[in-house]
Parts: structure tokens; sequence; C-alpha cells
């Protein structure tokens, strides 16, 4: 049996405490009414408004991108759906895009329109489900249900779409599986324009009730300089007033034929992020309006055959919650070599942790829910040794160790040979 | 910047409270589900040839084939092979129902599957 591991020093060197320090600790997490995932988050408290955040990130790892590599490239396709409960259509369409672009085939123009259309209407449902929440940790419930009753008006086009709610199973690799049903273009627009005065109704709401504003206005403020120094994607960049939206930086599906222009804003707190992603509900439903009324004719799909040519291509599109980016690498084979997929919740983490600083205690729930996090879709790996009860993380060049001795063995060999090894790889479990 | 106020929604509320409930009366009034609904799925034994594609495209590994014994085809014996279907892993994409080849599957609008015993999804409907 081997030596029990010395006990952790009590005093938390890590976040800067003395002995005699003012400063307290409070967790939050892994499990809270305010996080529908687990994650921890170290807050270091001075009085009531916090100093310090330490996250903890992790506790969702499922395996994704090894499971992808032992099935065959079309049924990857769901399991990388399942990768989020709520923007599930953008992962399928950003995870297709990298693996056409190995491909010769192009993807018709209908098939693009489709995409776009269920995306933006995955966009919509998105945000007024944040909405929901968001009314609901700032207290006003009554918000959150009219919000999610909006909700199920976009849920239920995408449902006569597709089939289903949430998990659409629409997408395939060159096209889409299923075409606009008949005589659904009236009803759209309509429900659209619907949704339009209802997001106009709602900005009203939060621009002048005195608890929603009590709540968000000047909380949670980011300076552009900071989220663009700690790569913010998404809203949480679009807040602060930079113009950084991978629709119109890089369009992609049949973003390039739909006229629309994306919204800004440039107070940086919290409140400009309910007033953006209201903003941007406008924008999205004009959008599906536009590509219903302008679909082309033709093929929805093109069938390709089940082998991928090799190579290495990569995709982003932009989340609801910001830009995805997933890569794809294949050996011709009938299964990919490597997979990576990353989170708009992982870019944003950093740009939280400054939210949170000066913040008080109450005000945790409402800046983490501003984020619109998703927890269990970031979480990509963490290593536990139950033996000696260690858990550490890998850095960025211990990782690319790591692949080099994987997927290029010769070249690690070379390294082993040309020079004494000493760094992370192969010997990483010494070294911590 | 507009005037704030405290309770602006109340004139929205009033006109929320004279509109019908937004809730469905679930378990006593059926719901209607769309044409494109994907629930239970469903197989038609006597269209089903065992091809078994619908197997090897299943994204879950839901769907199994079995060997039902020997079929005598003029002097050639072939093999009779038939799906069973675990409905407890089914991810309900309907990629089987698309390549099926002789419309044997079918995605039925049922969706009520909870059940207490695991055993009750596994569907053999081909040996019956």
């Amino acid at each position: 049996m081997s030596a029990q591991p010395e006990k952790p020093p009590r005093r938390e060197e890590s976040a800067g405490l003395m002995e005699y320090s003012t400063e307290s600790l409070v967790p939050f997490g892994p499990i809270h009414p305010a996080l529908k995932e687990p994650e921890y988050f170290k807050l270091v408290l001075e009085g009531e408004r916090i100093v310090e955040v330490i996250p903890r990130v992790g506790y969702v790892h499922r395996g994704l991108e090894k499971a992808s590599e032992s099935r065959p490239w079309i049924q990857n396709m769901y399991m990388f759906e399942r990768t989020c409960g709520i923007c599930s259509f953008v992962h399928s369409v950003c995870y297709a895009q990298a693996v056409e672009g190995l491909t010769m085939f192009q993807v018709p123009a209908r098939a693009r329109f489709l995409r776009t259309i269920i995306l933006e209407m995955e966009r919509i449902h998105s945000h007024l489900l944040w909405v929901g929440l968001m009314g609901h940790w700032a207290g006003f419930d009554t918000l959150f249900m009219w919000v999610w009753n909006d909700r199920e008006v976009v849920l239920d086009l995408v449902e006569a779409i597709s089939g289903n709610r949430v998990h659409k199973s629409m997408n395939t690799l060159c096209g889409v599986r299923k075409d606009m049903p008949e005589n659904m273009e009236d009803r759209i627009i309509e429900r659209m324009k619907y949704l339009t005065d209802r997001a106009r109704y709602y900005r009203d709401v939060i621009d002048t009730e005195e608890t929603m504003l009590a709540r968000t206005e000047d909380i949670g403020r980011v300076t552009a300089d900071t989220a663009e120094k700690l790569c913010a994607v998404g809203p949480m960049a679009r807040y602060v007033g930079m113009r950084r939206d991978v629709r119109l930086n890089d369009p992609y599906a049949a973003y390039d034929e739909v006229p629309f222009d994306i919204v800004t804003r440039n107070e940086g707190d919290v409140h400009a992020l309910l007033r953006l992603r209201l903003d941007e509900l406008v924008v999205s439903a004009n959008i599906v309006s536009y590509a219903v009324k302008h679909l082309p004719d033709g093929p929805i799909r093109i069938k390709i055959p089940p082998t991928i040519p090799a190579g290495e291509h990569s995709s982003h599109c932009e989340a609801p919650r910001g830009e995805i980016f997933y890569f794809a690498k294949s050996a011709g084979g009938r299964t990919p070599e490597r997979v990576k997929s990353r989170q708009p919740t992982l870019a944003n983490i950093p740009t939280a942790l400054e939210m949170l600083k000066g913040q008080t205690l109450a005000d945790v729930p409402i800046v983490l829910t501003a984020i619109d996090p998703c927890f269990g879709c970031m979480d990509r790996m963490s290593f536990f040794d139950i033996d000696s009860n260690k858990k550490w993380t890998w850095s960025g060049e211990q990782l690319r160790q790591y692949g080099i001795n994987k997927y290029f063995p010769e070249r690690a060999k070379r390294q082993l040979h040309g020079q004494k090894f000493s760094s992370a790889g192969l010997g990483f479990k010494e070294k911590f | 910047m507009p005037k704030k106020q405290i309770g602006s929604a109340i004139p929205e509320m009033f006109r929320e409270m004279l509109e019908k409930p937004s809730t469905e009366a679930y378990p006593f009034k059926p719901i209607i589900v769309p044409d494109r609904f994907r629930g239970k799925l469903d197989i038609d034994p006597a269209k089903c040839t065992g091809c078994s594609v619908c197997s090897l495209v299943c994204p879950s590994s839901v769907i199994t084939m079995v060997d039902m014994g020997i079929r005598k085809l003029a002097d050639r014996e072939l093999k009779v092979r038939k799906p069973v279907f675990d409905l407890a892993s089914c991810i309900f994409c309907g990629e089987c129902v698309d390549n099926c080849a002789f419309n044997a599957l079918e995605m039925t609008k049922q969706f009520e599957l909870a059940t207490p015993n695991k055993s009750d999804l596994l569907m053999k409907k081909v040996f019956t």
C-alpha cells in the first residue's frame, strides 16, 4: 500500500488569503440552483463584494470527441447535435460544414436556406429561454412565464418543420433531410411578426420596469478593451460594441444571400445584454421571414459516399451563445480520425470572471446567467487519479505534446532521439 | 431614456387574465402532434426482408439483427434475419426509416413510452 498523500494546507494560498484577512471564501457550486449544470466557482469576498473568482471547470466531461472516432461520419452528426440541449442544430451544421469541406460536394441552395431558417428559429428560442431565465433571477417571474409562453410559438414551428422540438435531427451531410412543409410560408411569416411585436414589447418592459432595472443596470460591467483582450465571443462581445459575428464576418449557410445587420450596444452591463438579445431576436425574425419568402427551388440534399477523402478542415458558426468551432480530420476512412469542438461558453468564462469582480454576492446568479452559460457543452477534459486522490489539468503545451505523441509517433520518436526528453507529455504524471 | 416606473406590465397582466390558459390539459385531453412528429418506432414484419441496413445506419445501436433460421430459395439456403429494437436507447432521429428501401419501418405518433420495466421497451414484434 502506498503512502498516504499529504493533506493540502488549509490556507487557500492560491486565493491570496492571509491568516487574519478580512476576506472570506464562498464556494459557489458545483450544485447550485442558479447553475443548471455543475460548475464550481470559488468566490473571494471582501465584505459583500467579490474581489477574486477562481473557476473550476470540467464536471460534465462526456468524451464526445473520443466517441466520435469510433462512429461513422453521418452518425456523428446525431451525437454532436446532442452536445447542447438548447442550440442543438448549430452544432450539427458546424460539424457538417467541417466534413463537407473535406468532400468535393456543394450543399444545394435550398438546403442552405432551410438551414438558415432553422438556425435563426433556434436563436429565437434560445434567446427567449434566456430572457425568461433572466426575469426569473431578477425576481420578475411574470416575465419568465410570458416569455416561455411565447417560446412555444417558435418551438411549434420547429416541430412542424423538423418533427421534433429540440433535437431536430434534420441535418445531414451535404443537405437537409426534411423539406419545408406545404402551406407553411404564411404561418411562419405571421408568427414571426407576432414574435417581433412581443420582443419590442418586452424591450419596453425591461427599459421602464424599475424592478428589472434595479437588478440589471450597472451590474456586470466590462470595458471593451477587457472583453477584446479576453477573447469574448457572441453577445458577450457585441454588448461592449465589438462587431464580432460569424454570420457577418464569415458568412456560412445562406447568410451571404440574406440582407441583415447585427446589433451592438455600448453600455457593457447586464441590462445592455438584455436589450441586445431582444434586438437580435427581431433581426432573427426578419431573417426567417426573408428566407421563407425567397426559398429557392431545387434538391434539398446530395447523397454522398460513406467514406470521406483524407484531409483536414475546420468550420465555425455563430451559435446563440457565440462562435462555435469544429475541426475534422479524415484519414480517408468511414470514421473520423479526429474531431475537435470548441464551445462559446469556454471562451466567455474569462470575461464572466471579470464581470463578477466588484459585484455583490447576491448578483452572482444573475451575472452567471447573463453570459448564457452552457457548461455541459464546454467541458472537454480533466484528470482524476482515484488511487492517489490527485486531480490535474493539462496546459496547452502539454496537450500539443500529447497530440504529437499520439498522432505522429515518428515525430515524437525523433524528438526523443534528438534531445533529452524533459518537457511534458510522456512523463506528465510524475510532473504533477 | 424612457421614464422609470413600477408596474409597467400591469396592462399586459389584465389582458392575459382574459385569455384562456396557456397550459394544456394533457393527461385528460390528448395532445395533437404535427404530421412529421417522430414517435415510437414501428415495424411491419411482412414487408421486412431482413436486409439489415437499418441496424447499420442506427446512430445509437438500437437495432440488432437476430437469426431466425434458414429459408430455402430454389437450391440455395438463405439465412433469415429480422431486426429487434431496444427502444430504451432510441434517439428518434428517423435515420432507419429514411434508409428502409421496403417501407417496413415507420415512426408512429405514439410518445407515451414511460414504463417501470425496461424490458417492455425491447420490441420483438418480428417474432410474433
